[in-house]
């Protein structure tokens, strides 16, 4: 007797199980056919990809690429990346969307070499391959929808830090908790923030930790910092998870104020920390408007409206786009403060 | 034959001389930890201070919360390796039971259903390694990427940002100026060293892991002690994310991402055999401390920035050192290999 | 035998169901194209089905795939020739391997826990001594392992072809192969047969290193990139594609076969699901089912046969 109810309660078990698996494959199928059903006589299909699914950075981007989809009416969008962040991953949807014959395919690369193998290859499939919100090799790609460069986004921390500490000239330690150690973007950005650095003599960097995409670790890194460097005025953190957590940890030491933060991070998820003192300023661009543009200017690559040495791209709302080079620009960096960060919704 | 691995319990374990080895090894641990905190304190006086050494603590909390069950099971000669995608998908449910744009529950059903979603994955655990006789590192392998894959279905993309101050204060508050997490923790380390060492349901558990055909005999039911722990083992997980994830002002999808391999790695630095049945609480309580302090410990001295790249390495290799150096101990006394279980 | 049927069968429901759902992706181009992407799991993978054969486990072989890699391009940089420098890298691997191997077989500590501790010191290494970053510009006729095809077979699947044969005879048809069953069976009976226990392990270790030191090699020349967080986590879908074709990971049971319908079944699923459903989550999802329900079927089986 006893077996025989054990057994129907693995049963029950397994059952749920696939329950819920069923209902998450329906749920991620009837995503989908709607956008399928429609067939009009020129349809664009466009996938993006973002780095890492699943953070509301590139959520918030995908909404504005989707108005942009909707306004246009021939245009399939397509986002998925890997939930992992994993660059292999996403170079292998790459692959799979050129394979797919897809119209075009708008990469933010997690790592420009890998992505970039995966990116000429399906170039030569005859694809348009456009990046955006981070770039890889020109010849991997025909345009760049920027947002910001490297150095662009180095330089605003550094500037934004320096502005928030105050003074003629800045003075105090500051300290960068990073997302992992090999990330390639945030190197970048790191290269060209110890550059701008240079401009502030009496800023010194103490410390470059890696927070491993945790937001706890994040939070302990900064709490052992603050006590090992009691001198520290400043804490970038320079990925949308390292941000909270080092934020959250100034708090909870009582030296909001005292101790400044600044970094990544989209509006909504540090309003709180910008109303309570913690953050003076959060550095970041319009997402919306950035999936959007991204979009347009996808659709019109594959319209042939968009050719190689045009110089402005009719970007919809946003108006006319000026391109330099292959570089379709976005417009300025924002600085979210306590004054404009209740503006924006994103 | 439900061993984690291997193929049958070690030849020779029992009783006399294997008793002596988690004592050893808690004591060797201690040990070490005074060391590390005396070394880096005199670096680094700061490092010493009331408040680093507290943060510590509370740093350290969730793992020992979630090893002390962890414990339990490993000696019970199973593993579970979901630890990690359950906490993750339990801080996002917690997230979405609690957040006012969600379903915005009362705090105390918050936190009755997170423990029931918790106690229900480790049921369904114990269920599939027990009754559906799959061995646990693949149940829970399977429960691992299945559990995290659901866990971005429920997120979408998005995080909660607005966890209710109710919910908050398990996390920022506590009493007489200890945070929740360490009461919590204390409690947890109380309760489960009493249920291993003082309770009918605890010699079983040592019983099921260090002979489970012989446990049989004795008329044990092997099955059912199993999925008990694995059950107190889910619960425990739900307390861990219940009093360390409101610490934070977000719940994102990538909570408890390798979390269980720090778990199985203060379990096993603390002792506990692999094959279950020797073993206990204290020593995964050191190794957690102990894990948690070298990180910290790294910061304080300072080294400077080419270091940093090396913290994992020094982690990694001090873990091996750990293993390698109570190994050696134990074969001059004569007892090789006991606590590892070495084959046959 | 029982559950490679299961899992060849399942491998078939997949395809009939690809074939009816998305009729590009059975076609041969594409099936070749996207053959690469499993190329580093399908390496790991045969070396780990020896090892967990034998009774073991290793799950340090996604760092050691990153160590070597880093190995391979930080001699790149200082001027070594290429097929120096790939040689080291193996080479690397090997030790790497081999210190997981001597401390299995010579200290005898469970290799669980052995490779747990090489799993973060080795990926410490490498990003310790790479400082975290990456090595690309290899030439041309390097990333022809990773990228070239010959009659349209792309080089990493010819290379795979080759080890998996050589794994399959080895494991199936010579002594070394019986005494990797035996020891799963009962390592202290295999001692007492005269099984040389301890030089098998060793062996197993090194080779699975020395594998995973190829794959880093391989991953270099195929993404032009190398670095020290390749590789993370694949030791947990590499035993997810041993498990799943059969081989018990208590050990003594389980076929090359078995390992690469696992394979197989996992590569064909992940890339249908993301062909098909475009949602990377989904993947997760269904190979933890797949791979629970195919455990739990066939106990069911072989429960009512018995």
């Amino acid at each position: 007797m006893k077996s025989s109810a054990g057994v129907w309660c693995a049963a029950l078990g397994v059952i749920a199980a696939v329950a819920i698996t069923a209902a998450a494959v329906a749920g991620g199928v009837s995503g989908h056919e709607g956008a399928r059903a429609e067939t009009a006589a020129k349809k664009i299909t466009i996938c993006l990809l973002p780095k890492k699914k699943g953070l509301p950075y590139f959520t918030t981007c995908a909404k504005g690429a989707e108005e942009a989809a909707k306004e246009l009416g021939n245009v399939e969008l397509i986002y998925d990346g890997p939930t992992d962040g994993s660059p292999e991953k996403a170079a292998g949807m790459v692959d799979r969307w050129a394979l797919q014959k897809v119209d075009v395919i708008a990469v933010s690369p997690n790592d420009p070499e890998v992505l970039g193998q995966a990116m000429k290859k399906a170039r030569q499939k005859g694809v348009h391959i456009i990046t955006w919100d981070a770039d890889a090799a020109p010849d991997a790609r025909e345009f760049m929808v920027n947002q910001a460069t490297g150095r662009d986004i180095g330089y605003a921390l550094v500037d934004t830090m320096a502005k928030d500490i105050g003074g003629a000239e800045p003075e105090g330690e500051v300290a960068i908790i990073t997302a992992t150690l090999t990330a390639a973007n945030q190197n970048e950005w790191i290269k060209h923030m110890k550059e701008r650095l240079g401009k502030y003599p009496k800023l010194t960097l103490v410390a470059v930790k890696p927070s491993n995409e945790d937001q706890r670790l994040a939070f302990q890194v900064t709490q052992d910092l603050l006590k090992a460097h009691p001198k520290l005025k400043g804490i970038f953190g320079i990925s949308s998870v390292a941000f909270p957590g080092a934020a959250e940890a100034v708090k909870q030491s009582g030296r909001s104020g005292a101790v400044l933060v600044t970094g990544l991070a989209t509006p909504n998820d540090m309003k709180a920390y910008v109303h309570d003192g913690t953050v003076r300023s959060v550095v970041l661009w319009n997402t919306g408007d950035l999936g959007y543009l991204t979009v347009r200017a996808a659709a019109a690559l594959a319209s042939g409206t968009l050719k190689a040495g045009d110089h402005e791209l009719d970007a919809g709302r946003l108006g006319t786009k000026k391109i330099e080079g292959d570089q379709i620009l976005l417009g300025q960096i924002l600085v979210f403060t306590k004054d404009n960060i209740d503006d924006f919704d994103f | 034959m439900k061993r984690v691995l291997g193929q049958r319990p070690a030849a020779v374990r029992d009783g006399g001389a294997g008793a002596r080895a988690p004592a050893r090894r808690s004591l060797m641990l201690a040990g070490i930890l005074i060391l590390v905190i005396g070394v880096v304190s005199a670096v680094n006086p700061a490092f010493a201070s009331l408040r680093n050494l507290g943060d510590l603590l509370v740093q350290s909390a969730p793992v020992i919360i979630v090893g002390c069950g962890m414990t339990l099971v490993v000696l019970t000669g199973e593993i579970d390796i979901s630890v990690g995608s359950l906490l993750g998908l339990l801080a996002a449910l917690m997230g979405v039971f609690a957040s006012p744009q969600h379903w915005g529950l009362p705090t105390a059903v918050v936190i009755g259903l997170t423990l029931a979603v918790g106690t229900g994955a480790g049921l369904l655990n114990g269920l599939l390694v027990t009754v559906g006789r799959v061995p646990s590192i693949i149940a829970t392998l399977a429960m691992l990427t299945i559990l995290r894959g659901v866990t971005e279905f429920i997120m979408g993309g998005r995080w909660i940002t607005d966890l209710p101050p109710g919910i908050r204060a398990l996390g920022t508050g506590g009493a007489l100026g200890v945070p929740w997490c360490l009461w919590v923790a204390a409690a947890v380390v109380g309760v489960s060293v009493v249920i291993a060492r003082r309770t009918p349901l605890g010699l079983r558990l040592y019983a099921v892991g260090g002979n489970a055909e012989a446990a049989g005999l004795a008329r044990i039911s092997t099955a059912r002690v199993r999925i008990f722990a694995f059950m107190l083992l889910g619960l425990l997980t739900a307390v861990a994310a219940l009093v360390a994830v409101p610490q934070q002002s977000v719940v994102e999808s990538g909570i408890g991402v390798g979390f269980e391999l720090v778990v199985v790695t203060a379990v096993v630095v603390g002792g506990t055999a692999i094959r279950g049945g020797t073993g206990g609480i204290a020593g995964t309580v050191l190794a957690a401390l102990l894990l948690g302090s070298i990180r910290t410990a790294l910061v304080f001295l300072n080294f400077g920035e080419t270091a940093t790249y090396w913290e994992r390495g020094i982690q990694g290799g001090f873990i091996l050192a750990a293993v390698l150096v109570d190994h050696l101990v134990a074969a001059r006394q004569g007892s090789g290999g006991r606590f590892i279980g070495a084959a046959a | 035998m029982l559950h490679e049927g299961v899992i060849a069968l399942l491998l078939i429901l997949v395809m009939v169901l690809a074939a009816w759902l998305e009729p590009g992706f059975i076609s041969v181009g594409a099936q070749l194209e996207l053959s690469t992407h499993a190329f580093e799991l399908a390496l790991l993978a045969l070396p780990m089905t020896f090892i967990i054969i034998a009774g073991g486990i290793d799950l340090s072989a996604g760092s050691t795939m990153a160590l070597a890699s880093v190995t391979l391009g930080l001699l790149h940089q200082a001027g070594t020739p290429l097929w120096l420098a790939s040689a080291a890298a193996v080479s690397v691997g090997a030790a790497a391997g081999a210190v997981n191997g001597i401390f299995v077989s010579a200290v005898r500590i469970h290799p669980l826990i052995v490779t747990l501790a090489t799993l973060a010191a080795y990926r410490g290494l490498a990003e310790g001594i790479s400082l975290g970053r990456p090595v690309s510009g290899f030439p041309e006729g390097f990333q022809w392992i990773g990228a070239g095809t010959v009659l349209g077979v792309p080089v990493p699947v010819l290379v795979l072809i080759v080890a998996v044969m050589v794994a399959g005879v080895v494991l199936s048809r010579t002594v070394a192969g019986h005494w990797v069953y035996t020891i799963g069976g009962n390592e202290l009976a295999a001692r007492h047969c005269g099984v040389p226990v301890g030089r098998v392990q060793f062996g197993l270790y090194t080779l699975s290193g020395m594998a995973a030191g190829l794959a880093g090699v391989v991953f270099a020349a195929r993404r032009n990139t190398a670095k020290a967080d390749i590789g993370a986590g694949i030791e947990l879908e590499v035993i997810t594609a041993v498990v799943l074709g059969g081989v018990s990971i208590f050990g003594g049971r389980g076929t090359i076969t078995g390992t690469v319908l696992g394979v197989a079944l996992i590569h064909e699923l992940r890339e249908l699901v993301g062909w098909h459903w475009r949602r990377d989550e989904l993947i997760l999802i269904v190979i933890g089912v797949i791979l629970v329900g195919s455990v739990l079927l066939n106990n069911l089986a072989s429960r009512r046969r018995a």
